[in-house]
């Protein structure tokens, strides 16, 4: 019987109460719901990002007390040769990881879509590198670099004819060989998110493309891709997120070696703040990066919008 | 004619297709799980070589294993079960209540809200380390410490926001007739939240549930602050660890890797369906 | 209604799980917290936790030690911002002027401390800063010497090398006359560690520089150093060894991105014959290798200067701000006593954290029967410790990153290298104002 009730009341009550209640009891909910999340997001993320910002204008000491020095910290970050190179490195191995996946990633889920059964088995499989852990994955493929004319790889790639290779060894293929792994990983990650979105593509133009008798590359180009957009845009926005923080797999790999020739920012903002113990410098670094990622990711942003237009 | 895919690489069939396939997908899968079957080789190897994997142990044995115990390995592993356990159990509920406000309702601040969650996602995580460790150990008007506790560990995961974001697009997917029609039955919030929503949302439970599971179980840094020794570390501080413990072999540590390894890849086969399901259902559109 | 009472059974067990197992911030203040240096587990660690045990059944006083080895100093970093320093600090002696300039130790009256003057002058040497005040109280020293694979070396009928051109032709033999009769050319003669991390291509060629007279900086008033990594004596040095990278091509493929627990490895893996180390590893190789395959001799002199050697070692560290300022300078003294030594040695087994007695009154030879370590010994008479600049580690780093690079890059020139890295290490000396 109250449930009967209840509603009735609610629909008889004075005509200007009730937008009122409503007006501020909606955003309330919305507040209270978003409530933990923004709780645990100012504590461990926000507050100890101020106090980073803070202290990336002191000289800190963690035991006689911090120093003020202003921009300095900013000004020995930006003008350090290093930094520029390390800025550099960065760049290519993201932009090299994420066109990399990109594409492969969209090559295979190209090929196994499709409801069969051994296709499932093919996508798990496949899928296995996204869910590793990276220190462990890091380890492996270390050993898989061998440089050595028996290292795994090598045997691999002697097989169809190429000459050993020195992988992380040498500064000319370091960059590479950690984007190799890393492309390896990435590249499940980025097939999953395009089946996802081919599952969306509308299976009648394909049967009308048929009927016009057009080529599987021009349906591919005309149809396929098209619908495949917001995944790219999806992509390149966790790409552009994640791609100038690179760490684990660096600092197992080669740690920015050999002669600084896979040194990334996050490896020299670590070496800064952890072995050099010059913990304002190193958060003055984080904050820069912080502030690229920032400006990447917005660039991203308004690419998207002004292609959606 | 049917067309389920883009190539259409179903229908073709005769007995080229079929070795062209056979080889595609082969090398696809040998390409991916290669690495992780030579690791799971070379840890019950008995004579290992740092420099090259054997895909088929020579001497099978569990020496390696046995040895992981004298270094504790198994205590790091209940350790990351137990901070994996609650930190996600914590995560998924954080996650959904949070997608639920941004995705069904309106409010002010709404765009803000959604840019503080991308710009958790951008923080490096090695330059919030010490501050953090100040936090932790003295949290502001709280005045806990959470040094030296479990809830250390769990609490900053708890919310995470790629999480958030994701649950926000299946969220938004859900037909609002279906929460209309149940307002006007007179169905309370927690009640259109968990009855409603929620079940539509379950194959998003699964992504979000193995990307919270991967990620939780790869914290490095955190657990490495809060625990004062040891003997509360988790499997990836371990593993580092054990990296340049210059009295170990290597063969601990691919021991103690694949045991890093194993319990994602197990969760992730266990919520496969669920999982799969969730990123083809439709999440991706916008 | 079932679901809600799973909610709640969720919730509690969560709050249980959040609150319950918190155990609190670190021990109480009458205990005495010893932090060391070494992996947790390892043997190492268990010798230090026999140390500490016998300590407080000599003394009365409770310990508590932890044991940590990657990322050290992050941790000793968080302690000092809440400024909760462990007691006892038992670390490398080339971190004394990086944990003293940050106001982290008590300086330690040598005069004062029992049983402080039967300790080698050396070792004192290691704890002094660059001030010429003691910060710490010897503990371990240790120096390098070449492990070498002896079945190998009489293989290919060779003397123990006296000279570097000696030591050369090992090598070349170990590479090129096959000493592991497989039948396959798959040997090296020298295993390097010369990655970059932690800055292990300087702490590898360091040994060689000493052996040679060069160094990396040198003194040049209390508390001043000057860069002399273009010494013709240093440069000699890097450049004997680019050439066994690029010339003889003696070195273990990959050497230029590996660390030590690779190089390890491949040592006991037979990939190389030739390994210039600490003796820390001696145990494990014997017990890996085979007692009767391996022999230890000392570096050979250079051809312009020497002999020296790299020299390391522990320190006891009295950190700044303890409750028990009496209990640490007990512990102390406790470590440096024959007892204290006796137990760090640990015998022939592994896991010593006393590597080579600092206290004179320790005969090596009663404690270890390898004969082995009596030439780790021997060479701690030449060896030299990394200068008490306020902060070791960046110059390490920056001196490893210009070696790395010629050994890496077989086309460059060594000299112009030093000369580049020598100016790089005058600017760090000035700003940690040590110039």
């Amino acid at each position: 019987m109250t449930s009967t009730l209840a509603p009735a009341r609610s629909r008889s009550a004075p005509p200007g109460h009730r937008p009122k209640a409503a007006r501020w009891r909606g955003p309330l909910i919305a507040w209270l719901f978003l409530a933990p999340a923004l709780l645990l997001f100012l504590y461990f993320k926000f507050i100890p990002m101020f106090v980073g910002l803070w202290k990336s204008l002191f000289k800190v000491q963690t035991f006689l007390g911090d120093e003020w020095v202003g921009w300095a910290n900013y000004q020995t970050i930006i003008t350090d040769d290093e930094f520029g190179a390390a800025i550099w490195h960065s760049i290519v191995l993201a932009l090299g990881t994420t066109v990399g996946s990109l594409v492969l990633g969209l090559g295979f889920a190209l090929l196994i879509e499709g409801p069969a059964r051994y296709l499932w088995f093919v996508r798990t499989a496949a899928f296995l590198p996204v869910v590793t852990t990276m220190a462990a994955v890091a380890e492996v493929w270390r050993i898989l670099y061998h440089p050595a004319p028996n290292g795994t790889l090598n045997t691999i790639i002697g097989w169809v004819g190429i000459d050993t290779q020195p992988w992380l060894g040498s500064e000319d293929t370091s960059l590479w060989s950690i984007m190799l792994m890393s492309i390896w990983r990435g590249t499940p990650y980025d097939m999953m998110i395009f089946l996802a979105g081919l599952v969306g593509v509308d299976r009648t133009l394909y049967e009308a493309a048929a009927v016009d008798g057009a080529s599987t590359w021009r349906r591919l180009r005309h149809i396929t891709l098209p619908a495949l957009r917001p995944v790219f845009w999806i992509l390149f926005t966790l790409a552009a997120i994640r791609g100038l923080r690179v760490f684990v797999e660096v600092y197992v790999l080669t740690n920015g070696g050999p002669n600084g020739s896979s040194e990334v920012l996050m490896t020299l903002i670590y070496k800064l703040g952890f072995q050099k113990n010059e913990l304002g410098v190193a958060s003055a670094g984080g904050i820069v990066l912080f502030l690229a990622t920032l400006a990447l990711t917005v660039v991203v942003q308004m690419l998207r919008r002004r292609q959606a237009r | 004619m049917r067309f389920d895919s883009a190539l259409g690489l179903e229908s073709r069939r005769g007995p080229l297709a079929v070795v062209g396939k056979v080889l595609i997908y082969g090398l696809m899968v040998a390409v991916f799980t290669g690495p992780l079957v030579g690791l799971l080789m070379s840890s019950f190897s008995k004579t290992l070589d740092p420099t090259a994997f054997t895909f088929w142990p020579d001497e099978f044995t569990l020496e390696n294993f046995v040895q992981a115990q004298d270094k504790n390995v198994y205590l790091y592993l209940l350790n990351s079960f137990v901070v994996v356990g609650f930190g996600l159990l914590l995560q998924m509920l954080v996650s959904v209540f949070a997608a639920y406000s941004l995705a069904r309702k309106k409010f002010r601040g709404m765009t803000f809200v959604m840019l503080l969650m991308l710009t958790t996602m951008m923080l490096p995580e090695e330059i919030i380390a010490i501050p953090l460790s100040l936090v932790l150990a003295d949290m502001p008007l709280l005045h806990l410490n959470l040094i030296g506790t479990y809830a250390g560990m769990i609490l900053p995961v708890g919310a995470w926001g790629f999480s958030i974001l994701v649950m926000t697009e299946f969220m938004k997917e859900v037909p609002v007739e279906l929460e209309e029609a149940a307002r006007i039955d007179g169905a309370g919030e927690l009640r259109i939240f968990a009855t409603i929503i929620l079940p539509l949302c379950r194959p998003a439970l699964g992504v979000i549930g193995v990307f919270g599971f991967t990620m939780i179980w790869d914290q490095y840094l955190l657990p490495l602050i809060v625990a004062p020794e040891s003997d509360m570390w988790t499997l990836p501080i371990a593993l580092r660890s054990l990296r340049s413990d210059e009295e170990v072999g290597i063969g601990v540590l691919l021991a103690a890797s694949l045991l890093a390894l194993l319990p994602s890849i197990i969760a992730f086969l266990a919520f496969q369906r669920q999982f799969m399901r969730g990123l083809t259902s439709g999440a991706v559109k916008g | 209604m079932s679901r809600r009472l799973l909610g709640v059974a969720i919730m509690t067990t969560l709050a249980v799980g959040l609150t319950g197992c918190g155990s609190g911030g670190s021990g109480s203040d009458n205990t005495l917290e010893i932090w060391i240096r070494q992996a947790p587990d390892s043997d190492s660690a268990k010798t230090a936790k026999k140390l500490a045990d016998a300590f407080t059944k000599a003394s009365g006083v409770q310990t508590k030690v932890v044991a940590l080895f990657d990322d050290f100093e992050t941790k000793l970093n968080q302690q000092a911002a809440q400024k909760q320093l462990p007691d006892i600090v038992i670390n490398d002696t080339a971190q004394l002027g990086n944990m003293q300039s940050q106001g982290w130790l008590r300086e330690v009256d040598k005069a004062g401390l029992a049983g402080g003057d039967k300790l080698s002058e050396l070792s004192w040497k290691a704890a002094t800063g660059s001030d010429g005040k003691s910060y710490a109280a010897p503990f371990s020293a240790q120096a390098f010497a070449l492990i070498v694979r002896k079945d190998w070396r009489e293989k290919v009928k060779m003397e123990p090398p006296a000279t570097w051109e000696d030591l050369s032709k090992l090598a070349t033999a170990f590479t090129e006359q096959d000493p592991d009769g497989n039948g396959q050319k798959d040997t090296a003669g020298f295993v390097i560690p010369a990655g970059t991390k932690r800055g292990y291509a300087s702490w590898y060629a360091s040994s060689l520089i000493y052996a040679n007279g060069g160094d990396f900086i040198k003194a040049a008033a209390p508390g001043k150093f000057a860069a002399s990594m273009n010494d013709p004596k240093t440069v000699e040095a890097v450049q004997y060894l680019q050439d066994q990278f690029c010339k003889s091509k003696t070195v273990n493929p990959g050497a230029v991105s590996n660390d030590t627990t690779v190089t390890h490895e491949v040592f006991e893996k037979g990939q190389g014959g030739i390994y210039l180390v600490g003796p820390y590893v001696l145990a494990r190789f014997v017990k890996s290798i085979g007692t009767d395959k391996i022999e230890v001799l000392p570096v050979p002199k250079g051809p312009s200067g020497g002999p020296g050697t790299l020299g390391e070692g522990e320190n006891v560290y009295l950190m700044a701000g303890s409750q028990n300022q009496d209990a640490q300078k007990k512990f102390a003294e406790f470590a440096i006593s024959p007892d204290g030594q006796r137990i760090g040695m640990n015998k022939d087994a592994n896991g010593a954290i006393v590597r080579l007695p600092v206290n004179t009154q320790v005969d090596m030879a009663a404690e270890r029967q390898d004969p082995r370590w009596k030439v780790f010994q021997d060479s701690y008479a030449n060896a030299v410790y990394a200068p008490p600049v306020p902060n070791w580690a960046p110059i390490r780093q920056d001196s490893a990153d210009a070696i790395n690079t010629v050994w890496a890059d077989c086309s460059a020139d060594v000299k112009a290298a030093m000369e580049q890295a020598n100016t790089k290490l005058t600017q760090e000396l000035q700003s940690q104002k040590a110039s």
